[in-house]
């Protein structure tokens, strides 16, 4: 089966071509808009706009895909229909059920949330079920275990700001740069981990959620005492210039972050007794993360197997969508054309 | 107001969210950490919304249903820290939501600038300043 695969819930418009054969999963595509030159494709009539103007983006990618007019060779299309932003959503949910009905051809609806867990199943070996899944990026930090292709469980998530986002925003206050996920992951590397004590909230909630927000103002908080600044002054880049730790904060922010993550995570493993750990999503690239978390999965539950994708499938694309669709299209979880709609707040279940 | 904890500020949003009227465009000020995430849960705590509302940084924008609220029927949770122009904000095809006076809109970040191009106007504006570990400033 060969599966045309359609990504655009937030700030990437993505397509790919997947196929499998012999239970054998080939990537032929993978185009991410980020990343490929629309003006020389376009003939620069493309407003200078950021990614997220999705609309200008499909038709050459579309093109550069080289899929052909009657979509001949495509066996079914898998679309992101949620969660995410409605208006980036529609414009990829609106192109699947136009295809769809143009060549007629099933339409499969797959979960933003359950691509990036698919992503580990370009690999082998594939996970066994059940699965805890650890999904950490800018916009998700969620725990949730899979009994089987398409069975999602909740678990825990975070009650305000996703890990990914508070790499961002410690990462502005360091003057760090965006993303912030790598420039702090590099930064921390001539640092010491455990020269700051930062908080590691929710450790004691007994639950399986998280919290990311108070590390991040704990952070500010740090800069503003060190700095000595006036209350209601935030520090600005030039304080920060002043700043001769800054590795040492970005290692000891990092070191909370995959702490928090680690801690959590092992102890679901220990209640749910899963066969396998999948951690996907763009924080997933983060290397002192998989390190972690393979380390004590390996030292305290060596049976239990561990997955995390490829660095190029960690963040927003389209395989990973193209993936999850083979897996519901092998089980005819089809939707029709003329009915489906974009669902911002679509769940995993 | 000041307010020297989570819960305070949580307070304070309660209080707030009772002179909320359907219609209204709410911006909230103030730098990272300052409580703008906090303030906004609460404000749906006020209105019985009890799941998990989270920091729209990265979604951009988060829809919440609202049930016996007489002129209240949805709060959409915004934030434009990560915009770098107007079109962002254009593309979000808000004019027609913000039409819909069922809704009342609450903005992170719009001290960018970015919105007065858009074409959006608020209602009513919090500033919110860090004095502290935990304590804020809540102004409006």
């Amino acid at each position: 089966m060969r599966i045309l695969g359609i990504e655009s819930s937030c700030d990437e418009t993505a397509m790919s071509i997947v196929s499998k054969n012999d239970g054998v999963i080939v990537i032929e595509k993978s185009l991410v808009a980020s990343q490929i030159d629309l003006h020389k494709i376009y003939g620069g009539v493309v407003p200078e706009v950021a990614a997220r103007e999705h609309v200008s983006a499909i038709f050459p990618m579309l093109l550069e895909l080289g899929v052909s007019r009657d979509g001949h060779e495509i066996d079914a299309i898998a679309v992101t229909a949620g969660p995410g932003l409605v208006a980036a959503l529609r414009i990829g949910v609106e192109l699947a059920k136009t295809l769809a009905w143009l060549w007629n051809k099933p339409l499969v609806a797959t979960n933003h949330l359950e691509g990036h867990v698919y992503s580990v199943w370009s690999q082998t070996p594939t996970p066994a079920f059940p699965a805890l899944c650890l999904l950490v990026s800018g916009g998700h930090t969620e725990l949730f275990l899979m009994r089987d292709h398409g069975q999602y469980e909740p678990i825990g998530m975070t009650r305000d700001d996703a890990a990914g986002e508070a790499f961002d925003k410690v990462a502005k206050l360091l003057g760090l740069g965006y993303p912030g996920g790598p420039a702090i992951s590099k930064m921390a590397l001539d640092g010491n981990p455990n020269a700051i004590a930062f908080p590691r909230p929710m450790l004691e909630s007994g639950d399986f959620d998280f919290s990311f927000s108070g590390l991040k103002t704990a952070v500010r908080v740090y800069l503003q005492s060190n700095l000595s600044l006036p209350a209601g002054r935030q520090s600005d880049l030039s304080d920060i210039s002043n700043l001769s730790n800054i590795p040492d904060i970005a290692a000891s922010f990092q070191q909370a972050v995959v702490d928090i993550l680690t801690i959590k995570t092992l102890s679901a493993v220990q209640r749910f007794a899963p066969k396998s750990v999948i951690l996907s999503g763009g924080v997933s690239a983060n290397r002192a993360l998989r390190e972690s978390l393979s380390n004590e999965l390996a030292k305290q539950f060596p049976d239990v197997t561990f997955h995390a994708p490829d660095l190029s499938l960690s963040g927003d694309n389209a395989v990973m969508i193209a993936i999850a669709g083979l897996h519901r299209a092998e089980q005819k979880d089809f939707v029709d054309p003329l009915t489906l709609q974009a669902n911002p707040n679509m769940r995993l279940l | 107001m000041i307010s020297n904890s989570l819960e305070q500020t949580k307070q304070i949003a309660h209080e707030f969210a009772s002179t909320l009227v359907g219609g209204d465009v709410v911006f909230l000020e103030g730098d990272l950490g300052a409580g703008k995430t906090t303030f906004v849960q609460g404000i749906l705590e006020a209105f019985g919304y009890t799941e998990p509302v989270r920091s729209p940084t990265f979604s951009i924008m988060n829809m919440y249903a609202i049930v016996n609220h007489p002129t209240i029927e949805r709060v959409i949770h915004l934030d434009f820290y990560r915009f770098e122009t107007p079109e962002e904000i254009r593309s979000l095809g808000l004019e027609e939501m913000m039409e819909d006076k069922k809704n009342v809109f609450l903005i992170e970040w719009p001290e960018k600038g970015l919105e007065k191009e858009s074409g959006i106007r608020y209602t009513k504006r919090i500033k919110f300043t860090a004095l502290g570990d935990k304590t804020r400033e809540i102004f409006f």
